[in-house]
């Protein structure tokens, strides 16, 4: 365990699972880093505004964490490890939090950091942010002095350090004079290895290396969004390239030094050109298969278990094209909640006998089952389309709807439309674990009144002791997967791809740019 | 003339209230929360709600509908739920990006899509005529993405001519770059009016050509040049100009998916945009900008006709 977390009395579940990874872990014979320089990278989008406390798309927050920092973040093994904090202190059974500033930070404008800026990031937090729930349990905000914060919560919640990680929603310490301005309408100033120079909006933004950054000494190296970050270059120019073709393009072109995620068969066609490579990224994202609890056939219990019984995994991933593992948790293997041993008995059944004779069961008459998908999404639309096939093989009359993302989101968080089941990717919630999941399934009015679910995520969060949130989580994966309102598909990786004048490029969630420099 | 122009413009304004309660509508009408897209994919459904509130979009639709009348009557285009701007600013920011495409593209529409058509029309039923005719009917099939795409791999990658994607402006970069940046992108929105244009031009002049007036002059002596550009050409310029004004528009309205695969930051990517996170107020205002633009188009494609033929009258 690392030494930054003084106990009181309790452990706090923060276990390192991995190894970090070495500076220049990828990208060849790399030479010592050396500052300047100018890059370009084709990121998949543009943000519509770089408002920390409101931002949800992985676009913009792939520039935020270069902007912006947090008290605590997530490490590279995507465990919590503080960042803006030196030591955090945790008392009165987790429901007390102290965190001590690391000496001498400062924002991107070159004005001093203090406890004043945090606190009054935490109220604009709790007024504006989407993920208001974070904060919903504090009491109280105690700054005894300039660099000390204490946060008081009404009950323990021995996972607050872990939900302050989160890097969606980030809760991240911006000058107190934005205190009273709107979601969205922030200024772009942080404390960041890199700051906001210029931004076009779906065009491009250009990120310059922030002259008062102030690195944390005490990491041996980058961690994640954590550790000791350097940032080498001079500038990242981020071109918003909607288009993957166009984005492999660019780089095949030379216009573009990395890019953001390709298609996987994309990866092919760099065959031959020693000057670009690819990283993958791994794992990514889970696929499941959501079943609508709410809405027609799929109410009842018998014909979601007999969706489940008839998947074939391996058809499914083979058709994805993705690059993907078999895993049946809905957290990743190495992460201390990982529990395959109670989530294997809901995955991969491919069990048609015992589908049909759920379905016989349920005194199912060939009544149409309606699978939703979209079309942004291809690895999302052709899972569907295999599980289309191993449906109706398994004797179900079943309707492929393809719609556009946003409608397929709207469906599936807000229970609309008809249909029964849908195809899904989860990205953060399974890199963070339990209580990142908590959203999404408590999103599901049919989920949420589960017997056994509140006491499951209450003791999950309150218990000083590891085990029993293990077992917490345990419990709660049995539920929604026993249940087959979630039915686990597969763990995803991601391709990207690089110049390799471009060294330092490690394999991470968000794509990252300190500790990388060109020759 | 300005009393028909006057009278043009009062007619158009209830083809734009039409069109203006059609968008509107079928903005509404779409599946997808916008709330959902500003919020996040996992934001809770309680802060969903609250900024659907914010947002009023929890009022009945024809509420929202009013209201957004009432702002239209001051000239308010609304504000842009992504973007945080109004909608006039997001579209004159655009704007540059979408006309450059647009006249580059006339500019290489217009030469190219009228001689195509003269020559085929000239030597018709010959192996020129056939190879324009395939040439034209490969231009308005051949979808533009496609085509795009192939392009940038042959051109860009390949050939590295010219840059893949990314828009240079004309007053930062120089004249070399911005027409590097456009000509790629404009080009393959050419192709299809150029093919379109080509197919008309024939046409006409085919029309013009089996006319007493070309017969007599040819027989009187008059050269080949003269009687084909002084005679037969002037008069094939009525449909010609006809479809200019189609033309323009089509080529704004291309300018969507052109502007998606070559990453330009123009009004149409703002479109594309605005239906995808169902950013209603960017995409109503600006749909509604473009109606009147094409009302301007036709007005003007009718003062062209008086130009070309004293004998057609406005007003």
């Amino acid at each position: 365990m690392a030494g930054w977390l003084e106990r009181a009395g309790l452990t706090v579940a923060l276990a390192a699972m991995l190894a970090q990874p070495a500076l220049g872990a990828a990208g060849g014979k790399a030479g010592d880093p050396a500052r300047g320089g100018a890059i370009t990278y084709a990121a998949a989008g543009g943000p519509g505004a770089l408002d920390p406390h409101v931002a949800g798309s992985l676009v913009a927050l792939e520039v935020i964490h270069h902007v912006f920092e947090t008290l605590v973040a997530m490490d590279e093994s995507y465990n919590a490890r503080p960042m803006l904090a030196a030591t955090v202190q945790v008392g009165d059974a987790a429901r007390r939090f102290r965190f001590t500033l690391r000496p001498g930070l400062r924002f991107s404008t070159g004005a001093t950091l203090t406890s004043a800026d945090v606190l009054a990031s935490f109220e604009r937090y709790a007024r504006v942010s989407t993920n208001v729930a974070l904060l919903e349990d504090v009491v109280g905000y105690d700054v005894p002095d300039a660099r000390t914060f204490v946060v008081r919560l009404a009950s323990s919640n021995a996972m607050f350090l872990d939900m302050l990680k989160s890097p969606t929603y980030p809760l991240a310490i911006v000058p107190a004079d934005q205190q009273e301005r709107p979601g969205r309408e922030v200024d772009v100033v942080g404390t960041g290895p890199f700051m906001l120079e210029s931004w076009d909006k779906d065009s491009h933004l250009v990120l310059r290396r922030n002259p008062d950054y102030v690195a944390d000494r005490s990491a041996a190296g980058p961690d994640g969004l954590a550790g000791r970050k350097t940032a080498y270059l001079d500038t990242v120019r981020y071109d918003f390239v909607a288009e993957p073709a166009a984005r492999l393009a660019a780089l095949q072109g030379g216009t573009a030094d990395a890019v953001a995620n390709l298609p996987p068969d994309f990866a092919s066609r760099l065959g031959g050109r020693d000057d670009l490579a690819t990283l993958r990224v791994f794992p990514y994202c889970q696929l499941l298969f959501v079943t609508h609890a709410g809405n027609g056939l799929t109410a009842q219990r018998l014909i979601r278990q007999a969706i489940q019984a008839a998947v074939n995994v391996d058809d499914i991933i083979a058709a994805s094209g993705q690059p993907a593992r078999r895993n049946a948790s809905l957290v990743y293997p190495g992460s201390p909640y990982h529990t395959g041993d109670g989530a294997e008995a809901f995955y991969d059944r491919r069990n048609l006998d015992e589908a049909r004779a759920l379905l016989r069961q349920a005194g199912y008459k060939g009544e149409k089952l309606i699978l939703q998908t979209n079309a942004t999404y291809s690895y999302m639309r052709d899972a569907i389309l295999v599980l289309a096939g191993q449906l109706r093989e398994a004797g179900m009359n079943t309707e492929v709807q393809v719609v556009d993302w946003l409608t397929n989101l709207t469906s599936l968080r807000r229970g609309t439309g008809n249909w029964n089941v849908t195809s899904a990717g989860f990205c953060t919630q399974p890199l963070m674990g339990p209580q990142q999941w908590r959203a999404q399934i408590y999103a599901d009015p049919h989920i949420r009144d589960l017997a056994g679910l509140d006491d499951a995520y209450r003791r999950l969060l309150a218990s000083p002791e590891f085990a029993p949130r293990q077992a917490a989580w345990r419990r709660i994966e049995t539920l929604v997967l026993g249940e087959a309102y979630f039915i686990k598909v597969a763990d995803l990786g991601a391709v990207r791809a690089y110049n390799t004048r471009l060294h330092g490029m490690a394999p991470y969630f968000f794509q990252r740019f300190w500790n990388t420099w060109v020759n | 003339m300005y009393r028909g122009i006057l009278m043009r413009l009062s007619q158009a304004v209830p083809v734009l209230l039409i069109f203006a309660v059609m968008v509107f509508m079928l903005m509404h009408l779409l599946p997808g929360d916008p709330a959902l897209a500003i919020a996040g994919p996992e934001a809770s459904a309680e802060a969903v709600e609250v900024i659907r509130e914010q947002l009023g979009l929890n009022r009945p639709i024809l509420v929202q509908l009013l209201e957004w009348f009432s702002h239209l009557a001051v000239g308010n285009f609304g504000e842009s739920l992504m973007l945080k701007q109004s909608v006039v600013s997001a579209v004159v920011e655009r704007l540059p990006v979408t006309l450059s495409l647009s006249l580059v593209s006339l500019v290489i529409t217009l030469p190219a899509g009228i001689l195509l058509g003269v020559v085929a029309a000239y030597w018709r039923s010959s192996w020129i005529d056939a190879s324009v005719m395939v040439v034209a009917l490969l231009g308005v099939s051949l979808p533009g993405f496609w085509v795009g795409l192939l392009s940038v791999l042959f051109f860009s990658v390949h050939l590295g001519w010219f840059p893949p994607s990314g828009y240079a402006p004309l007053d930062e970069t120089g004249l070399v770059a911005w027409l590097a940046s456009l000509i790629q992108p404009a080009v393959v929105l050419a192709l299809f009016q150029i093919g379109f244009l080509a197919r008309i031009t024939r046409s006409a002049m085919l029309d013009v050509l089996d006319q007493d007036f070309i017969r007599t002059a040819r027989a009187k002596g008059v050269d080949e040049w003269t009687t084909l550009a002084k005679h037969a050409f002037r008069n094939t310029l009525i449909p010609v100009v006809t479809v200019l004004g189609i033309t323009l528009s089509l080529l704004i309205g291309g300018s969507v998916v052109i502007e998606q695969v070559f990453a330009l930051p123009g009004i149409g990517r703002l479109i594309v945009q605005g239906i995808m996170n169902r950013d209603y107020p960017l995409v109503q205002g600006t749909m509604l900008l473009f109606g009147f633009a094409f009302v301007v188009i036709n007005i003007l494609v009718d003062i062209i006709y008086t130009l070309v033929d004293p004998r057609v009258r406005y007003g």
